[in-house]
């Protein structure tokens, strides 16, 4: 095991070239450029290629083509730039094709604040691109560490499920310096449960069966197979066809290949002191769940009966972890709550589910401690202005 | 040499798409038959070849009909896709993509530069039915001037890339394309061999090829959809260059042959990471 103090976006780099990407395209922008930077640097090492894109939609096409050609590829953006992705994401579902695409939050709308997290896309994730039809996977790291672990995954769950999977992180931690573990063996791998799936070679003529199953090799083309992939509804064999029934055993497809599939994703959360039915859950991802943690371990020293839940598998929504009949807060860096809409959708009916929101920057552990304090002893949260805003 | 168009089309074609979907009476089929024959002639198999198309009439009509590997891009942006797989395919395989004019020199023109730019081995066809035919007949960036189409009622008044002394082929020569041709699909066997020297340049390589459109353009703008009008009307405004005429929209032939004379870019990209590999540097 290698140690390293390095940022976030070196571990994405290092994560993906264990995952087995040799293929990188990007265009310029904060806060993902440092990632581009590093692959950059640390593909041809590894006898990758990193290319640079005219525009963030040449980006993803252009991993598209490496993964049509048998590589496996990834690309990473912000906000502004994961827009542009719409294009070739929705192809990419449509074809099966399996990439990783990391988005790094920054505070929107539009450019926004470049250099401070958010955590505006979380509905984007889900639907990166138009018409509906099909589920997406997103995973959402909350250190440096766990950023190498979900690139790992996500490249895993991407050959799997034949599909674009994307990893939501945010300024802060693909940015900030934290100590970083890089494993050097299959053995130590293992250890930091990291799983690699390898690409796998669709040999026809059946490309775009009509079920929900899993663990079907993709579309490569160059090896004569006949293979075929288009933007168009494919028949099995990968034809066009304009077929409502077609097309619906298509979509079914898309969706269903994931939702059947859930168990896949059933590690993919973080829970502390939620084993005593605590009256409060505090429901967060990403760069503020550290603070929440914190925040929530100093309200139990104090005897408040407060439990943290952390997700890191976003999409597809993790409904099964919401039984509890109990308070909710949930804690988003966005003001106009995002996640909450999701949870409160997911909880018992009586439930009640509250809202801090921050953008920016991360909540303190006064305004957490103070707001867990007020919703326990049902007292109204103060509104400082719209930090507080009731959602 | 000519061939019979069923000898083309059992060898390389798949019988399931052929004939296509197109209008009867659509100039589309003689471009495809001179690229097929191209290959035939340069006696390359199914194996070597990569097929893309794009969104319109030429991409959805040419789609699949490759019997080998097949790929249909996004609007626009199949030269983007063309290459990442560039660098994914072996070198020896031939990546040909038929496209449209809408597809190429509209909301593609970006990509289709920096492909141009990049020097990537690939053969652009550009499938020019002088407009966007598929979605009913609206005009586009090569529509020659004063044309009517269903928007532009008083006829096309903008600049466009094939108007007053411009050419697309200006721009993609400044951009780097080391092989560009022009043919009209009545241009039949010497497009062949256009097609041929196209297929053989390792690096990028463009051939713009308008043809006739009986059903959308020729309705609008002749007043006619008898085909013979069509096909007609875009031979006589077209001339061999050095040829050209007052009235000549294409200037037809080879524009600039500059093959394998500027490294290509896949190779480039893959001798750069060994290099890199075994020194550190480049
Ligand atoms: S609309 Fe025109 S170009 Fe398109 S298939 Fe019909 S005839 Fe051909």
């Amino acid at each position: 095991m290698k140690r390293f103090l390095e940022t976030g976006n070196f571990a994405i780099t290092e994560g993906a070239i264990l995952a087995g990407c040799r293929f990188f395209a990007g265009y310029p922008i904060t806060p993902a450029t440092e990632l581009a930077e590093a692959m950059s640097l640390r593909l041809p090492q590894e006898g990758g290629v990193y290319l640079q894109a005219e525009d963030e939609c040449a980006a993803m096409h252009m991993c598209i083509g490496a993964a049509l050609g048998g590589m496996k590829a990834m690309t990473a953006t912000s906000g502004p730039g994961f827009i542009l992705y719409a294009d070739p994401y929705g192809w990419a579902i449509g074809c099966e094709t399996p990439l990783v695409v990391l988005n790094s939050g920054r505070v929107g709308p539009v450019s926004g604040i470049t250099g401070a997290p958010g955590q505006g896309e979380f509905y984007l994730t889900r639907y990166p691109t138009q018409g509906g039809n099909f589920e997406t996977i997103v995973l959402a790291p909350n250190s440096a560490q766990e950023c190498m672990a979900m690139t790992v995954e996500a490249f895993y769950l991407a050959e799997r499920f034949r599909m674009p999977v994307t990893v939501l992180a945010d300024q802060l931690i693909t940015d900030g310096f934290e100590d970083i573990s890089v494993p050097e063996n299959d053995g130590e791998m293992k250890e930091m449960s990291f799983r690699v799936w390898p690409r796998k070679i669709n040999q026809g003529p059946k490309f775009y069966p009509p079920s929900d199953e899993i663990d079907i090799a993709p579309v490569v083309l160059g090896h004569n197979t006949g293979a075929l992939c288009s933007d168009w509804t494919p028949t099995e064999e990968g034809y066009d066809i304009e077929e409502v029934e077609a097309h619906h055993k298509h979509a079914y497809r898309l969706i269903y290949k994931v939702r059947n599939h859930r168990d896949l994703f059933s590690h993919h959360y973080d829970k502390k002191f939620m084993s005593d039915d605590p009256d409060l859950i505090v429901v967060s991802f990403g760069t503020p769940s550290r603070v929440v943690n914190s925040a929530v371990a100093k309200a139990r020293s104090q005897g408040l009966k407060v439990g943290a839940l952390r997700l890191i598998n976003l999409w597809p929504f993790p409904d099964e972890l919401f039984t509890a009949r109990s308070k909710y807060l949930v804690v988003e860096l966005n003001w106009d709550g995002q996640l909450v809409r999701e949870v409160q959708r997911a909880v018992p009916k009586d439930s009640k589910v509250h809202f801090l929101g921050i953008c920016g920057d991360l909540p303190t552990m006064h305004d957490l401690l103070t707001t867990f304090e007020k919703i326990i002893k049902n007292e109204p949260l103060s509104r400082r202005g719209w930090e507080l805003e009731a959602w | 040499m000519e061939y019979k168009a069923s000898e083309l089309i059992s060898k390389y074609l798949r019988s399931r798409k052929i004939p296509s979907t197109a209008c009867s009476g659509c100039g589309l089929g003689m471009n495809h038959k001179i690229v097929v024959q191209a290959i035939q002639e340069l006696g390359l198999g199914v194996e070597d070849i990569i097929w893309g198309t794009s969104i319109g009439c030429a991409g959805r009509q040419t789609f699949a009909t490759w019997k080998g590997d097949g790929f249909a891009g996004t609007h626009g942006r199949v030269y983007a896709i063309a290459r990442g797989l560039r660098v994914a395919l072996p070198p020896e395989k031939h990546l040909i993509l038929t496209v449209g004019d809408g597809d190429a020199f509209g909301i593609g023109l970006t990509h289709l530069i920096h492909a141009a730019r990049s020097n990537a081995n690939m053969t652009v066809i550009v499938n020019d039915n002088l407009g966007y035919q598929s979605t009913g007949g609206q005009y586009g960036w090569t529509t020659p001037q004063g044309s009517k189409t269903d928007s532009s009622p008083y006829g096309m008044f903008e600049h466009n890339l094939m108007s007053e002394g411009l050419d697309v082929m200006h721009i993609l020569k400044g951009a780097g394309a080391t092989f560009l041709a022009r043919h009209v699909s009545m241009d039949g066997l010497k497009a062949v061999e256009t097609v041929k020297k196209a297929i053989l340049n390792r690096g990028f390589s463009l051939v713009h090829m308008p043809y006739p459109c009986p059903t959308n353009f020729a309705s609008r703008e002749l007043g006619s959809r008898n085909q013979v009008n069509i096909y007609r009307w875009i031979k006589d405004h077209a001339a061999p260059l050095g040829q050209e005429k007052e009235d000549t929209i294409w200037a037809t032939g080879i524009w600039y042959d500059a093959s394998n004379s500027r490294p290509e870019f896949s190779q480039m990209v893959w001798d750069t990471v060994d290099k890199i590999r075994r020194t550190g540097k480049i």
